[in-house]
């Protein structure tokens, strides 16, 4: 349960922290500290049990089926990274109270480090893989959130994206990984996977589980080659780069190589693949460290070095090298805190980390010189401080192993060379910025910081000495029992001494730090070391990566380009082409062929009559463009061939419904076609090039293609039999249960009355959007002003509003036309009252209906009708749907499901029986609809031709609806032109 | 009189294509009637061509077998009155593009040379 | 009230028709009252969903056998009758839709319905098409329904005009209508072949067809697909998907989130029910894999090449039907599962960005055109890579950092949130759904391993990840960490409050992962069993014709 507290506590603080006042620096920073004390307390209170050898662990189920629960852990290893974590987090935070400048919101600041801290104790505690993924990601991203913590700074914020891209990358990869040794392991449970070692390392896909956990653990600890994000991470805060990317973030990496130790090490693979990229860091972070201008630079490349040491170490397959390497992590992390904790001193100090202007501060603050010089030395791997010990341990490994894997030079002499240019490094350092004359034209004048900074750098300083002094008494049993975590009965002897004789080892670090000191003060001499690192400062990691990104977006705005069109003819071209491979690939199997169906007889009329369907068709196509008027002429003659063969083919109510619709849409495209740009065919040298050509031709092709295809299926079901099965049960049951006559209606009423309803309800909306749209319908420039024709019309203009008729020739017309109405009314309700039984129904009674309005527009003018319509479209359509759906719930009554047909039989005197009917109702339904809906979008798109003789009023109010419109297009600033 | 049908159908479906692909805002309308009429057409062959047998019961009793098949026809009324609305409302959107944009080409602004 | 339990079912079809048609009675004028309507139809809807789904659940089996319930429509049976079917999938998909429209419907009431449209009625009459697609049993009522949801849709997207928005607009609705023409072609030719429109009814009769009529069927189902992967949204079939996702108002966008999902059902729904094999997840098997394999990478592309955040999460929109229908592809059963889940987290999380970008895209002074976004592609990586660096890199300047105002914070916090849902890490429910898609694959790698179809799609997950943390990040840090060209917007809590909502089911989704994978798993199984379903829908037959004959 304590353990549970202890991960659950810091992400509590965070939130806690992250609801307080930008300004409530102390309050912050108070309660920061006493959550990272209370998490140390936790984890010292677990040593005992840990020191005999137990496993603290508390599960909850959380993804069963997946063998996923949350599952924390705590062995002696875990304990002593938990440790780590906490005490360092508790020594930071207090730097940071007075580290942060007074004006800084640092709230926001302890919230980040409290959560990446819960983070990273999440990693150390967990037992279970994935979830240790899961807390591996959110160290990314605290770090990405600590790293732009001053967002502000241009490198602030590309330091933060490309630390967060790296180290995701590497997370996913890690993720990757984690599954495949799950598949191979059977579970994700640590344990299980520790104790499979053998079996792992027999899998076929150990290789492939290696380089992707090594990629996941290189990306963190900064490894080369994917070293570079680390020093460009240094535009952090210095607490951060104190904690995450010194102390442990970084050690996320190593921690889990060490952590998965028994299951993966052993093989040549594992050696060659961790130890080489670990000596190629220790040696470019080695070189480039000696080369830096920033303090902080300095110790951000040897942090990459000596992670790369830990890492050579973890890879040696030797568990001495593993002891060695648990035990520099630890070392490790206390001089180099320290360290950067003296540098964030000197940086607040005086203002600046430049080294070449920095020297000489011993004098103003020996306190600080001290300590840093001493953890210097410890870095540098001084006799009688911790950094020796571990270092000597990795002379003797790199002797050792080198013997074993025949690098018997290479090895040491790596170790060598890197241990010398590490001297020389930490020497300069110091040398450098305490000593010489004193700088005289700092930013600031340096003084002794506040105890609460000193006091941090010098209790690590102290753990140095300690661990340094007597290693057997301090470090060694808490040491031994992280080895015993992880080794187990194999763990070899070691001695922790100071003194060991004189030792090969002792020999390297003796060549070492003379040749490192030699080293110091040749390049000292000609002032070498603040050029930039020969070769390596060739490659600008923060350069490439920028171009790099560059590089990405313009490529994939190019590739993009390919993916998706922006022009509306080559998606629809995409759509025809793939449904006709489609439709042609079907047939691949077993080919197409006809059915056997007797045909019916060749009717000579039929033929001529689609001759003529096929001339209108083809002649509407090939006139759309120029001639509009003319194809739309023949679009509604290829449309009445069309309800000619319904009626043939014996579908009256096809025939009727397609007919009246005929007429309408016709009508609508007419009154749209005067707003349409004229188009005076001429010779468009752009219609002659090549690829013009190329394009019609490969249109031709397709349409042809697309034609046969559908007149080939066609034709393959209609010479097969039909399945009866559906049709006998409605036309048996019409007359019984739905008594209705009329199958074709009964199913559109009755059996299928919810298609229906579906069908009118898109009416409806279509008719409300035409609605909406037109109103603020903006016809182009140049189609505003009369149309030719009219202009040429000698008579008076029609329509003037107090006339019972209209004027001029429209008059006789018009009186027939007033004459009409009354009729069509007549006969639009005739259709929908016998449309159960015979040919007709709502849809065509209320099309019908509508198309007497739109005659009395085109005789009486728009005007006329307008002043005069007695119709409300929008609630005709309203009471339309509201109708349906109340024939459709009124079956709820007889507890019958939505849209069931009830009737009763009334006798009504002097009318007789009448037979009721919520068929009907529904009916009434459509019919007040399709009234409402169609003669809303004629009267919208007649009434725009309103809009020219009044041009000038109708620009005012679109004027002011325009401007109204951007007004509140910007506050609510949608994307659009 | 199947394969007249379903030429026929062809002839549309070839026209209202390559209409359909055209650039300029009124082809492609043009070209989506053309092809509604051959999808009625399509839809309305699935019950095979039955001549002077409307589904409309005379009798008391009904024999199915003497009718044509009602469910494609009552498909292809509502395909039919769908198609008109949608037909309607990409009138109303071309011209609402033609009054914006100044253009009657599909992608609102004429192709550059 | 048992009766009207009873009709459950029609409720998320009938409830929005209803307050549809009773907000067009409703003046402009009477703002107060048209919301309130709309707010209780979909809450409604809600509780409805919500209901519909605990009765498929296993908890409530003595309501409904096998966990589906069947409505007749009209009390005709199935297969004469239109019947609604409500099985876990259904019922999960309108709950999803309740959950995103009531979240986009609250955002909206913040100035983004302006009077003198019918916003809420479209609204409302896109949510009964979306409804109506997930309950319905017959094909041709699909049709009928997607036509609904389109026509719908069509309004919505050209709301507010402007010529961006028309162009855009025409695209989409050209698109959409070849694609309905496919679609009526494809039911037409399956009727013609099988004589049946009822989805559980198809199956026996194909297993019944001699070959080559067999051949015409499977003409009918493949055209019928590419219909229905036109609004999955699928490659090359999608280039309409990001220009008219990114015109329309946040709002309509975060409802479309579920819209494109519609196509993935369709597919995945008669897929189940068409193929003899239950492994076979869809109509087009083999071929939906590499579809959604170049669907996948088209969108992640995509992701990389914008700069117009919601372009990009239109982009995130591509992507994730390409995973789902690579992933159904795979044609493994046990993939069904966390598909399901990554489903359900993507509709959520797209919905959530899409309402985020409304706010985002105020702090913006200076806007780029939503539909031109790869004009000025290059202009941030260009200023990264040559632009501004520090003057003084050894820490001299002034590092103070600037307090971030409350708006500002949550705006960067529900940011950072979608980043982690869209590229799938922890903790938030995105990454569940990866980690136990992959994990999936990975032990049956064995089996696909063949084609090494697992190990690619496995690649090709992770890769979604990385990009849009590549992608998002660089569109974040302009949004958040430029100041200089940034003004705070003005929150409202109406506008906040649905993205975090949204955030927190998804949060819950998380937490709560373990039972609803559990649902999943018995989804998925019903699926894979279409016995059972048809039994459920077509058995219903002879109790409802003797109520027939009573009538």
């Amino acid at each position: 349960m304590l353990l549970t507290l202890m991960v659950v506590l810091p992400f509590l603080g965070s939130v806690a922290a992250a609801f307080l006042p930008a300004g409530a620096r102390n309050t912050a920073a108070s309660w920061a500290t006493s959550v990272t004390v209370a998490c140390t307390v936790l984890v010292l209170l677990f040593y005992p049990e840990v020191q005999d050898g137990r496993v603290a662990s508390v599960r909850f189920e959380w993804l069963p089926q997946f063998g996923i629960d949350v599952y924390l852990r705590m062995d002696g290893f875990a304990w002593l990274f938990a440790l780590l974590v906490s005490l360092m987090g508790a020594l930071v935070v207090l730097y940071a109270r007075y580290y942060m400048s007074a004006e800084d919101p640092v709230p926001r600041f302890f919230s980040f480090l409290l959560a990446f801290m819960g983070a990273m104790l999440g990693i150390v505690l967990s037992g279970n893989l994935i979830q240790l993924v899961v807390f591996w990601e959110l160290t990314s991203l605290t770090s990405f959130m600590l790293i732009a913590y001053w967002y502000h700074l241009p490198d602030a914020r590309r330091a933060a994206r490309m630390a967060v891209v790296v180290t995701v990358g590497g997370g996913l990869c890690l993720l990757l990984g984690v599954l495949m040794l799950g598949a191979i392991v059977g579970s994700y449970d640590l344990d299980d996977v520790l104790a499979a070692g053998d079996a792992i390392r027999a899998h076929r896909w150990y290789p492939t589980v290696l380089v992707l956990v090594a990629l996941g653990a290189l990306t963190k600890s900064a490894q080369f080659p994917f070293h570079f994000w680390l020093p460009q991470a240094m535009t952090a805060p210095t607490p951060v780069s104190a904690y995450l990317h010194s102390a442990t973030m970084v050690k996320a990496g190593v921690f889990l190589l060490a952590r998965l130790w028994p299951a993966l090490y052993g093989s040549e693979l594992w050696f060659w693949l961790i130890t080489g990229a670990g000596a190629a860091s220790l040696l470019v972070g080695a070189i480039s460290a000696t080369f830096q201008r920033d303090t902080k630079g300095v110790l951000a490349y040897s942090t990459i070095s000596h992670l790369g040491l830990i890492t050579m170490l973890l890879g040696m397959n030797s568990e001495l090298a593993l002891v060695a390497a648990v035990f520099h992590m630890m070392n490790h992390a206390t001089f180099k805190a320290s360290l950067f904790m003296g540098a964030g001193i000197v940086q607040h100090e005086t203002g600046t980390r430049d080294m070449q202007r920095l020297s000489g501060l011993a004098h103003a603050m020996p306190l600080t010189a001290t300590v840093a010089t001493v953890a210097a030395a410890a870095m540098a791997g001084v006799p009688l401080l911790n950094g020796f010990l571990s270092k000597e341990m990795f002379f003797e490994e790199s002797i050792v192993v080198g013997g074993a894997t025949g690098l018997v030079i290479t090895l040491p002499t790596i170790a060598t060379i890197a241990g010398a240019f590490s001297v020389a490094y930490s020497v300069r350092f110091i040398h450098q910025v305490f000593f010489g004359r004193p700088a005289t034209d700092l930013p600031k004048t340096p003084k002794e910081p506040t105890r609460g900074m000193l006091v941090p750098s010098a209790l690590l300083v102290v753990a140095c000495l300690l661990i340094g002094i007597l290693p057997a008494r301090t470090i060694g049993p808490v040491l031994e029992t992280a080895m015993l975590s992880i080794l187990g009965a194999n763990l070899p002897e070691y001695r922790l001494v100071v003194w060991q004789g004189f030792t090969a080892p002792l020999l390297l670090s003796l060549t070492a730090s003379t040749l490192g000191l030699s080293l110091y003060l040749l390049l000292l001499k000609r002032r070498a070391t603040m050029r930039p690192t020969p070769l390596l400062s060739l490659v600008d990691a923060s350069r490439l990566f920028d171009v790099g990104n560059v590089v990405v977006v313009r490529g994939a705005a190019r590739v993009a380009h390919f993916f998706f069109t922006r022009r509306l003819q080559s998606q629809l071209l995409a759509i025809v082409g793939i449904a006709l491979v489609a439709g042609v690939a079907a047939f691949g199997g077993v080919g197409w062929s006809a059915g056997d169906q007797p045909l019916h007889p060749l009717d000579p009329l039929f033929v001529l009559l689609w001759v003529g369907g096929a001339a209108c068709a083809i002649g509407a196509a090939q006139q759309a463009k120029f001639h509009r008027l003319a194809a739309l002429i023949m679009l509604g003659g290829a449309g009445l061939v069309t309800c000619l063969t319904f009626a043939w083919f014996s579908a009256p109510d096809l025939a009727l419904t397609q007919i009246t619709v005929e007429v309408v849409s016709v009508v609508l495209l007419l009154l749209g076609l005067r707003w349409l740009p004229r188009r005076i065919p001429f010779d468009d040298p752009r219609r002659r090039t090549p690829r013009a050509r190329a394009r019609r031709l490969r249109d031709v092709a397709l349409a042809l293609g697309a034609g046969t295809g559908a007149a080939a299926l066609a034709f393959a079901v209609l010479t097969r039999p039909n399945g009866a099965e559906i049709r006998d049960f409605y036309v048996d049951n019409a007359l019984e249960i739905a008594n209705g006559r009329n199958v074709v209606n009964v199913i559109l009423v009755d059996y299928r009355s919810f298609d229906t309803f579906g069908e009118i309800t898109v009416v409806a909306i279509v008719a409300i959007i035409v609605y909406a749209l037109l109103r603020r319908f903006r016809p182009a420039p140049e189609s505003i002003d009369v149309p030719r024709a009219q202009r040429a019309d000698p008579s008076p203009p029609v329509g003037v509003l107090d006339d019972p008729l209209p004027r001029g020739y429209m008059k006789i017309p018009a009186v027939l036309v007033r004459l009409l109405g009354p009729m069509a009314g007549l006969v639009s309700v005739y259709f929908l009252l016998r449309g159960h039984d015979a040919p007709g129904g709502g849809f065509v009674g209320g099309l019908v209906m509508a198309t007497a309005v739109i005659v009395q527009y085109m005789v009486g003018g728009t005007m006329w009708v307008e002043s005069r319509l007695r119709i409300h479209p929008q609630l005709w359509i309203a009471l339309g749907l509201l109708t349906a759906g109340a024939a459709g719930i009124l079956a709820w009554l007889a507890a019958k499901p939505f849209l069931s047909a009830l009737s009763v039989d009334l006798h009504v005197p002097l009318l007789g029986d009448l037979h009721l009917s919520s068929v009907l109702l529904f009916d009434l339904g459509v019919y007040m609809l399709v009234i409402g809906a169609v003669v809303l979008m004629l009267v919208a798109l007649a009434h725009q031709s309103l809009r020219s003789p009044r041009r000038t009023q109708f620009v005012e109010e679109t004027a002011d609806a325009q401007a109204a419109e951007e007004a509140a297009e910007t506050s609510t600033s949608e994307a659009s032109a | 009189m199947e394969a007249v049908y379903a030429l026929a159908i062809g002839v549309l479906v070839a026209a209202g294509v390559w209409l359909l692909l055209r650039p300029r805002t009124f082809q492609v309308i043009m070209g989506l009637s053309l092809l509604s009429y051959a999808t009625n057409l399509f839809i309305f062959g699935m019950g095979r061509l039955e001549i002077q047998r409307p589904p409309i019961l005379s009798g008391g009793e009904a024999t199915p077998a003497l009718y044509a098949d009602p469910v494609p026809q009552a498909l292809v009324l509502t395909a039919i009155v769908i198609g008109f609305a949608t037909t309607a409302l990409f009138l109303v959107v071309l011209l609402a593009l033609r009054g914006l944009s100044g253009t009657d080409h599909v992608d609102g602004r004429e192709p550059e040379q | 009230m048992t009766a009207l339990l009873d009709h459950l079912p029609i409720l998320p079809i009938a409830v929005p028709l209803f307050a549809a048609a009773a907000m067009l009675l409703v003046g402009d004028a009477r703002r107060t009252l048209r919301y309130s309507i709309a707010f209780g139809s979909l809450t409604v809807q809600l509780a409805v969903a919500l209901v519909l789904l605990y009765q498929t659940t296993d908890a409530a089996a003595h309501i409904w056998p096998n966990g589906i319930g069947v409505y007749e429509i009209g009390g005709w049976p199935a297969p004469f009758g239109i019947v609604l079917v409500v099985d876990r999938l259904s019922s999960m998909m309108l709950t999803l839709t309740a959950t995103v429209a009531l979240a986009a419907l609250v955002y909206s009431t913040a100035h983004w319905d302006r009077p003198g449209q019918p916003f809420h009625s479209l609204f409302q009459l896109l949510v009964m098409g979306l409804n109506g697609a997930f309950l319905t049993g017959d094909l041709f009522n699909l049709f009928v329904f997607f036509e609904v949801l389109l026509a719908a849709s069509y309004g919505l997207v050209l709301r507010g005009l402007g010529t961006a928005r028309v162009r855009m607009g025409l695209h989409y609705i050209a698109v959409n209508l070849a694609a309905s023409f496919l679609f009526l072609i494809g039911v037409a030719l399956i009727y013609g072949t099988v004589g049946t429109l009822n989805m559980a009814d198809l199956l026996g009769h194909v297993e019944a067809l001699p070959p080559d009529d067999r051949a015409l069927f499977d003409a009918g189902a493949w055209i019928l697909g590419i219909a229905f992967l036109v609004k999955a949204g699928s490659w090359p079939l999608n280039s309409w998907l990001p220009g008219a996702y990114s015109v329309s108002i946040a709002p309509v966008a975060a409802v479309f989130a579920v819209m494109t999902k519609v196509g993935v059902y369709a597919v995945l729904r008669l897929g189940t029910l068409m193929s003899e094999d239950a492994a076979a997840a869809t109509i087009l098997g083999e071929i939906l894999y590499y579809t959604g394999l170049v669907t996948l990478v088209s969108g992640m592309i995509g992701m990389l090449a914008t700069q117009h955040l919601k372009r990009l999460v239109s982009y995130s929109v591509i992507v994730s039907s390409g995973l789902l229908l690579a992933s159904l592809g795979l044609g493994i059963e046990a993939v069904t599962p966390p598909v399901l889940f990554y489903l359900a987290t993507s509709v959520l999380t797209t919905a959530a960005f899409f309402l985020l970008t409304g706010m985002t895209d105020r702090t913006r002074l200076v806007m780029p055109p939503a539909h031109e976004p790869d004009a000025q592609g290059d202009i941030l990586p260009v200023y990264m890579a040559f632009g501004v660096t520090s003057p003084d890199p050894y820490g001299t300047e002034e590092e103070v950092g600037a307090a971030i105002p409350a708006a500002m914070a949550f705006l960067g916090l529900m940011f950072v949130c979608c980043v982690l849902l869209v590229a799938g890490l922890p903790p938030l429910p995105g990454f569940v759904a990866k980690f136990t898609l992959l994990s999936v694959v990975l032990e049956t790698a064995p089996v696909v391993g063949a084609r090494n179809a697992g190990w690619v799609l496995a690649v090709a997950v992770l890769a979604t990840g990385i990009v849009s943390v590549v992608a998002l990040t660089r569109i974040g840090m302009r949004l958040f960490w430029s100041p200089a060209q940034r003004r705070t917007p003005r929150l409202h809590v109406v506008e906040a409050a649905p993205v975090a909502f949204l955030v927190l089911v998804c949060l819950g989704l998380t937490a709560a992962s373990g039972p609803v994978m559990r649902f999943f798993d018995a989804t998925a199984r019903s699926l894979h069993d279409p016995d059972t379903y048809i039994e459920t829908v077509l058995g219903s037959r002879v109790a409802s014709r003797t109520e027939g004959d009573a009538q």
